[in-house]
């Protein structure tokens, strides 16, 4: 899983979202280190509802502009634990090898 | 009008023809969206859209409209795909075999028939060698069409390529009936690994129709 569809992924497993909200929680999410633009968000938006992940979850219109939100499918919350698992597993590993316990460097 | 409101105009049309590079069934689904978050995400003041912002819709609109539309749990289509990309660098290569060899194959004609004349090779040459690279090169665009064929899940993807399928096989017969196993051998291995990735894709597609009913050929939901 690519590293902007999982924090996609993760922006809409706190709640449903529109397009700027998932931009906006992306940012906060990876502290302002990844910053999606609109092509990107929607072009990985289109994949996650193709495959099943992710769904509409109703439209309103503010300032006469459409705003359609997101939420996570059960599918997709499924998908974001076992990839959420495999980082934390990896990243386990990878301290453990470094040696370092509780965040700091022996 | 004001200046600001000028400014806004004149960014959402900028916007408008950026947005041109992604297909019109997206632009249908997505467009009034992305333009909605672009305007929410402008500077004040911004008159133009930023370069990142276009290469950004520009990258956007060439991987949607480039990229199969069907889910990834679709494997046969998925599989299906990535053989007709496979094909069509396989067939590129035959070309440019085909090409690389003829001095090669007028060598190994001239030297096992001591009375073959210039005459006779130019006919062979405009006869089949010269019809078999052009072949080759419209079958690239077509294994490419193919992936586009497939990935919009149409109906027609097996049947065309069971067609091309069968007369590549009969190229490949008749070029055997030529001798070509005597006279191109390399031309003759690129043929056989062309046949063997479509009889490969073939069956991929057959696979597509045994799979999930929602598995290929349909566009992003709610379209």
């Amino acid at each position: 899983m690519q590293e902007a569809t999982f924090l996609i992924l993760t922006a809409l497993a706190g709640g449903r979202q529109h397009g700027y909200g998932i931009i906006c929680e992306v940012a906060a999410i990876s502290a302002g280190r990844v910053r999606l633009r609109a092509g990107t968000l929607y072009s990985a938006l289109d994949r996650l509802r193709l495959d099943g992940l992710v769904e509409v979850d109703g439209e309103e219109i503010v300032d006469s502009r459409l705003r359609r939100y997101y939420r996570l499918t059960p599918k997709g919350a499924r998908q974001l634990a076992a990839e959420a698992a495999r980082l934390h597993s990896d990243a386990a590993t990878a301290l453990a090898r470094l040696g370092v316990v509780g965040g700091t460097a022996p | 009008m004001t200046k600001s409101m000028n400014a806004a105009v004149d960014l959402e049309g900028g916007y408008r023809r950026w947005l041109r590079w992604y297909p019109a069934s997206f632009r249908r689904e997505y467009g009034p969206e992305i333009l909605g978050v672009l305007m929410a995400g402008a500077r004040e003041g911004q008159r133009r859209p930023g370069p990142m912002e276009c290469l950004d819709l520009v990258s956007g609109g060439v991987c949607v409209r480039l990229r199969p539309r069907v889910p990834r749990s679709a494997r046969s289509a998925f599989a299906a795909i990535q053989l007709a990309y496979l094909g069509a660098a396989v067939e590129l290569a035959a070309a440019i075999t085909l090409v690389a060899t003829v001095r090669d194959v007028r060598s190994a004609v001239f030297s096992r028939n001591p009375g073959y004349t210039e005459g006779q090779w130019h006919a062979a040459v405009a006869g089949h060698i010269v019809p078999n690279a052009v072949a080759a090169g419209l079958a690239v665009v077509f294994w490419l069409w193919m992936a586009r064929l497939i990935g919009r899940g149409s109906r027609w993807a097996l049947p065309v390529f069971a067609a091309f399928f069968a007369l590549n096989i009969y190229g490949l017969v008749t070029g055997l009936l030529r001798d070509s196993a005597v006279y191109a051998r390399p031309d003759l291995a690129a043929g056989i690994v062309v046949c063997l990735v479509e009889f490969a894709a073939v069956v991929c597609i057959f696979r597509v129709r045994f799979d999930a009913p929602s598995a290929a050929g349909h566009d992003a939901p709610g379209r």
